[in-house]
């Protein structure tokens, strides 16, 4: 399923900050004055929305860089994580 | 008139009083904050009021306070001084609203709202031979995002004391630089040990206090390592001016708490809760 509002390239806006805190991330909006805790799923897909990556490049990124994560989920878990980050404003 | 400067960095803090009673209640308010010879940057006053009945406290930039009973003109100026350390500059660091406590050679950031009750758990930790960086204000500097201890008194329920024999009978004793004002005691850290200063760094655990969650035996639960750091962040209260210097508070901090692990307490017993962050530390 395509996301309504998410590009085939999507691109984070330049301006957040990511941050690993314990055994999560934080990417901290400053525009919105902002914190969101991601898991390290949706912390690689946000690193691989740079505008160049198609959602196969980023399938296949997270399948290289999350071993553990079950293939079969990978499609559902960029979609959400992509859903989010476009309902929260973070993409471009 | 005897006055006695300390150092709240970078504040140097002067208080004076020409009445004796007075003079010694002053030497609690801060009482663990080190001595300074420097010019003072803000200046405080405890005299008694005109007529003899009650007191009257000064303070920069606003009106007299008083008369009214020692207790009541102290509890202001120590009110007063945290104010106005917290909204002075604070160059190149921030102050959050958290206690912090090193157990073994880890620290831990204590969090939670008002009453929910930092300050009863810093004190049992300190009993049992903790160091502390403070029950409700810590410092943290942007440079090298670690966080450091600041010398003010632990604010006690007087009914927590019973849980509490060393420090119950520090105040019993009337040991310098406790003072009851205001229906609380003032415990000052260094009238409980002499080294109860721990070293600045950064934090490898944030436990969460809620006061809704005192039902049964006191334990800890792991919590969200992301949420608690969000968390923290919010507790900073030192006014950023602008997006950008948010921006760099907000990261630095996040980057003090890379290595965090969170829990959250659970039960109505700090004693309980002590003794289990205590086994976490050492696991």
């Amino acid at each position: 399923m395509i996301t309504t509002g998410v590009t085939q390239r999507p691109a984070a806006r330049p301006d957040l900050v990511l941050r690993r805190v314990g055994s999560e991330w934080v990417v901290y909006d400053s525009a919105r004055a902002k914190a969101h805790v991601l898991n390290l799923t949706a912390a690689v897909i946000l690193t691989y929305c740079d505008g160049t990556n198609e959602r196969s490049s980023i399938a296949e990124a997270i399948a290289r860089e999350v071993p553990d994560l079950d293939p079969t989920r990978i499609k559902d878990d960029i979609d959400d994580a992509l859903r989010r980050f476009a309902d929260e404003g973070l993409l471009q | 008139m005897p006055v006695r400067r300390i150092a709240v960095a970078p504040q140097v803090l002067e208080f004076a009083s020409d009445d004796p009673v007075a003079e010694g209640a002053l030497a609690a308010l801060y009482h663990a904050a080190p001595l300074s010879t420097a010019v003072p940057t803000l200046r405080y006053g405890l005299r008694r009021a005109s007529g003899g009945t009650g007191y009257v406290a000064t303070s920069p930039d606003r009106p007299p306070f008083g008369p009214a009973s020692l207790g009541d003109a102290w509890a202001y100026l120590e009110w007063r001084a945290t104010e106005d350390v917290l909204n002075a500059p604070a160059d190149g660091g921030v102050f959050l609203h958290a206690g912090g406590v090193e157990i073994g050679s880890r620290l831990a950031l204590i969090v939670g709202d008002s009453g929910a009750g930092k300050s009863t758990l810093v004190a049992h930790l300190m009993q049992r031979g903790h160091r502390m960086l403070g029950d409700d204000l810590v410092r943290f500097a942007t440079a090298d995002a670690r966080f450091s201890a600041v010398g003010r008194s632990l604010k006690l329920d007087p009914n927590s004391l019973s849980s509490m024999p060393l420090i119950a009978r520090t105040c019993s004793s009337a040991t310098v630089g406790t003072l009851l004002a205001a229906g609380c005691w003032y415990v000052s850290p260094a009238a409980i040990r002499r080294t109860w200063q721990a070293p600045a760094g950064r934090p490898r655990a944030v436990l969460l206090l809620d006061a809704a969650s005192r039902q049964g035996p006191g334990r800890l639960e792991r919590s969200s390592d992301g949420e608690a750091a969000v968390y923290v962040t919010q507790k900073v209260l030192t006014a950023a001016d602008g997006a950008a210097a948010r921006k760099d508070v907000t990261v630095r901090l996040l980057d003090g708490l890379a290595d965090v692990t969170a829990y959250r307490a659970r039960g109505g017993d700090p004693a309980a809760v002590a003794e289990a962050l205590e086994r976490e530390a050492a696991a």
